[in-house]
C-alpha cells in the first residue's frame, strides 16, 4: 500500500511545504525532471507525492482523492461540504498565513460591527431598491458566517475571482469577503475590517482526508504526527 | 395530468380549490433564481437547486410557489382581488428524505379587507385539510401575528434601532433572546474621530457634508451605494441609542408578551389583560387582532383547536401579519401567513395586499394512510 501526500505545484508555497516536510523528515525529490508533478521520499516507498494547485489539494482531500495534504485552511473550508466529517485539519505549519475577513468602505463611518451591518443589510432593500452585495470568491466561508454565525440573511454574493478588494470602489458590489495578510490593500483601496469580522485565521495547515480506507487513515495519521511542533 | 405519483386525492383537491373562486394557474418548475435569492437570502442558495442557461443567467428548479405566482400576476397585470391557486412539485436539497414534494395552496391578492382576508386563508386551509382527512385527525391550528409584537415594542417607547432589530429577529427565538440580552447590556457608541463631534453635537448638516467631502476625497461618490444622509442618520441614531440601555421593566415586559400561549378565543382577553398589567396602550393593534378572531370565529364557526401563541413569527422581512400553521401527529400539514410587502419588493407599482397558504401533500398522504383513508399511491 502507497498513500499519497499532496503537496502545493509551485511558488511560495511549495517551497515552504517542502521545507516543513524536510522538517518532518521527508526529503523529497522529483520523478523526473525538476518540473514533474510526480515526486517521492527519498528512502520511503510507502509514499507517493504529488504536486497539485492549492484549491485542486482541498478538493481531493475533500473526495478522499488523494490521503494527505499541505495547503490553506481557508481553501479546506472552503471547499470541502461537510468539512469536519471528510477531513482532520492540522497540525498548522507556520507559514501562509491569511485571514479572511469582512471589510466595507471606510467611509460607512456607522458601521464597526456585524451587527451594524446587520442593520444596513435588513434596510437595503427598501433604500437601494436591491439587496446588500457582498462581492467574495468564498461563498460557503461568507455564508456560514452571515447567516448561521451572525443571523444576517438578507445579502447576495457577486462572485469574484480576483481584484475583489476593487469590486466596492468600482460599484460592482458594497461590501467584501477575502483574505488579507497585511491590510495595506484593504487600506489602498478605502476598506477597513469589522471589529467582529474575522471570519478565520487561516495558514497552512497538514490534512487528512477521514474518507479513505481505514489501514491508509492509520498510514496517513502516523505520516501527519512526524509534522507535529 | 401524465404524472404518476400524484397524490390519489389530486382530482378531489384541485376541485376543492377550484370550488374556492380561485383561479389555477401552472408555473414553469425551472425558474429564475434571482427572485428567491433576493427575497429569502443568500442562505437559500444550498437549500434550492441551481443551475445555469447557456447565457449564464442563474436559474432554478421551483422551490416554492408564492414568488413566481406573485411575479406572475405582476407580469400579466393582473387586476385585483385575485385569488390563485396551484398545485405540482417544488424541489429542495436536504441532506436526507426525499428532494421533491408536491404543495397545493391559494395566494389571495388585493383584498383590501385584511380581517376577512385573514381568516378566509385560515378557513380555507383547515377546511381544504378537513376534506381530505378521516375525522378531524387532530387538526391544530397555532397562529402569530407581527404586528402586535410591533405594536408593544412601539408603546413600550423603544428606539426606532431597536424596535427594527427585535422585529427582524421575531420568530427566531434564539435570535430574539440575544437581542434581546446585548441591548439590556448596551451597546458601544461610535469610535470614528472627526466624525464623533458633529455627532455629539448632533449636527446633521455639517456631519453630511463631512462624509460628502470624505467620499469626494477617496474616490467613492460617483459609485456609492449608500449615501452621505443615510450615513449621518445612522451615526446618530447609533449616538442616540449607544446612551440608552434597554430597562428591566421593558425587558420583562417583552418576556411575558413572548411567553403568551392561549386558546385563540381568549388571546383578546388575555392580550388586553397583559396590555393593563403592563400599562401598554395597544387599542389600535388589538382591535385589529380582535376583529380578524371574531372574522375567524364566523368563519370557521369552532374554534377550540386554534391557539395564539405571541412569539410564533417568520424571520423573513416580507411577512407583515398573520402567521399561522396547521399540524397534526407533530407534522405540520399547513403553513401560510400574509405578505403585504411581498408584491411591491418583487416590482409591483402599487402596494398589494397578500395572504396564501400551502398543503404539504406527502405529509397529507401519510397522514390520510395512518387513517386508513387513502386509497394507495393511485
Amino acid at each position: 500500500m502507497t498513500i499519497t501526500l499532496a503537496l502545493p505545484s509551485k511558488g511560495r508555497m511549495k517551497d515552504d511545504a517542502l521545507a516543513a516536510c524536510a522538517k518532518a523528515g521527508l526529503a523529497i525529490e522529483m520523478v523526473g525532471n525538476e518540473r514533474s508533478y510526480r515526486g517521492r521520499v527519498v528512502g520511503d516507498d510507502s509514499i507517493d507525492v504529488a504536486f497539485l494547485s492549492a484549491s485542486e489539494i482541498a478538493r481531493e482531500l475533500g473526495n478522499g482523492g488523494v490521503d494527505l495534504g499541505i495547503t490553506g485552511e481557508d481553501l479546506v473550508r472552503e471547499t470541502i461540504p461537510d468539512v469536519a466529517r471528510r477531513v482532520a485539519i492540522g497540525p498548522r505549519l507556520g507559514f501562509g498565513h491569511a485571514d479572511v475577513i469582512v471589510a466595507v468602505p471606510d467611509i460607512w463611518l456607522d458601521v464597526q460591527t456585524m451587527a451594524d451591518l446587520g442593520d444596513v443589510a435588513a434596510d437595503f432593500r427598501q433604500r437601494h431598491n436591491r439587496r446588500l452585495a457582498i462581492a467574495t470568491k468564498y461563498w460557503r466561508l461568507t455564508r456560514d458566517f452571515f447567516s448561521a454565525k451572525h443571523g444576517i440573511q438578507l445579502y447576495r454574493i457577486v462572485e469574484s475571482l480576483g481584484a475583489t478588494e476593487g469590486a466596492p470602489a468600482a460599484g460592482s458590489a458594497d461590501i467584501i469577503v477575502d483574505i488579507t495578510s497585511t491590510g495595506s490593500t484593504l487600506k489602498a483601496n478605502h476598506l477597513k475590517v469589522l471589529e467582529d469580522g474575522v471570519i478565520l485565521r487561516s495558514e497552512a495547515c497538514l490534512v487528512r482526508a477521514l474518507t479513505t480506507e481505514p489501514d491508509r487513515r492509520e498510514a496517513a495519521e502516523a505520516l501527519a504526527r512526524r509534522f507535529e511542533h | 395530468m401524465p404524472l404518476l405519483n400524484l397524490p390519489d386525492f389530486t382530482d378531489a383537491l384541485l376541485k376543492d380549490l377550484a370550488g374556492r373562486r380561485t383561479e389555477l394557474v401552472t408555473i414553469p418548475v425551472i425558474q429564475p433564481a434571482a427572485p428567491f435569492l433576493d427575497m429569502a437570502g443568500e442562505d437559500l442558495r444550498r437549500r434550492i437547486f441551481t443551475t445555469e442557461s447557456e447565457t449564464g443567467e442563474a436559474l432554478c428548479l421551483r422551490p416554492e410557489f408564492t414568488i413566481p405566482v406573485c411575479m406572475g400576476h405582476i407580469e400579466g397585470n393582473a387586476g385585483t382581488p385575485k385569488r390563485y391557486a396551484y398545485l405540482g412539485e417544488v424541489f429542495r436539497q436536504r441532506r436526507e428524505g426525499p428532494n421533491e414534494f408536491y404543495q397545493a395552496g391559494i395566494e389571495d391578492l388585493g383584498d383590501h379587507d385584511v380581517a376577512a382576508a385573514d381568516a378566509r386563508a385560515v378557513s380555507d386551509a383547515l377546511e381544504v385539510l378537513r376534506a381530505l382527512l378521516a375525522k378531524d385527525s387532530g387538526l391544530a391550528v397555532t397562529i402569530g401575528d407581527q404586528t402586535v409584537f410591533e405594536a408593544v415594542l412601539a408603546a413600550l417607547g423603544l428606539p426606532e434601532g431597536w424596535k427594527r432589530r427585535l422585529v427582524r429577529a421575531f420568530g427566531d427565538r434564539s435570535a430574539l433572546d440575544a437581542m434581546l440580552s446585548s441591548l439590556s447590556r448596551g451597546e458601544a457608541g461610535n469610535g470614528s474621530s472627526e466624525a464623533s463631534r458633529l455627532v455629539e453635537a448632533n449636527d446633521r448638516a455639517g456631519l453630511v457634508a463631512h462624509i460628502a467631502d470624505l467620499m469626494d476625497a477617496t474616490g467613492y461618490s460617483s459609485n456609492a451605494s449608500r449615501t452621505p444622509e443615510e450615513i449621518a442618520d445612522r451615526l446618530l441614531e447609533k449616538h442616540q441609542l449607544s446612551e440608552a440601555r434597554l430597562e428591566a421593566h421593558a425587558f420583562s415586559v417583552l418576556t411575558e408578551f413572548l411567553a403568551l400561549d392561549v386558546e385563540l378565543a381568549e388571546a383578546p382577553a388575555a392580550l388586553a389583560s397583559f396590555a393593563d398589567a403592563a400599562g401598554l396602550d395597544l387599542r389600535a393593534a388589538l382591535s385589529r387582532f380582535d376583529h380578524r378572531v371574531a372574522a375567524i370565529r364566523n368563519r370557521s364557526g369552532d374554534v377550540s383547536a386554534m391557539r395564539y401563541r405571541a412569539a410564533f413569527g417568520r424571520p423573513l422581512d416580507y411577512y407583515t401579519g398573520l402567521i399561522f400553521e396547521i399540524g397534526a401527529a407533530g407534522q405540520v400539514l399547513a403553513g401560510g401567513g400574509r405578505y403585504d410587502r411581498m408584491l411591491t419588493l418583487l416590482g409591483a407599482a402599487k402596494p398589494i395586499p397578500a395572504v396564501g397558504f400551502s398543503l404539504w401533500l406527502d405529509r397529507i398522504t401519510a397522514v390520510r394512510q395512518a387513517d386508513g383513508k387513502a386509497g394507495g399511491t393511485a
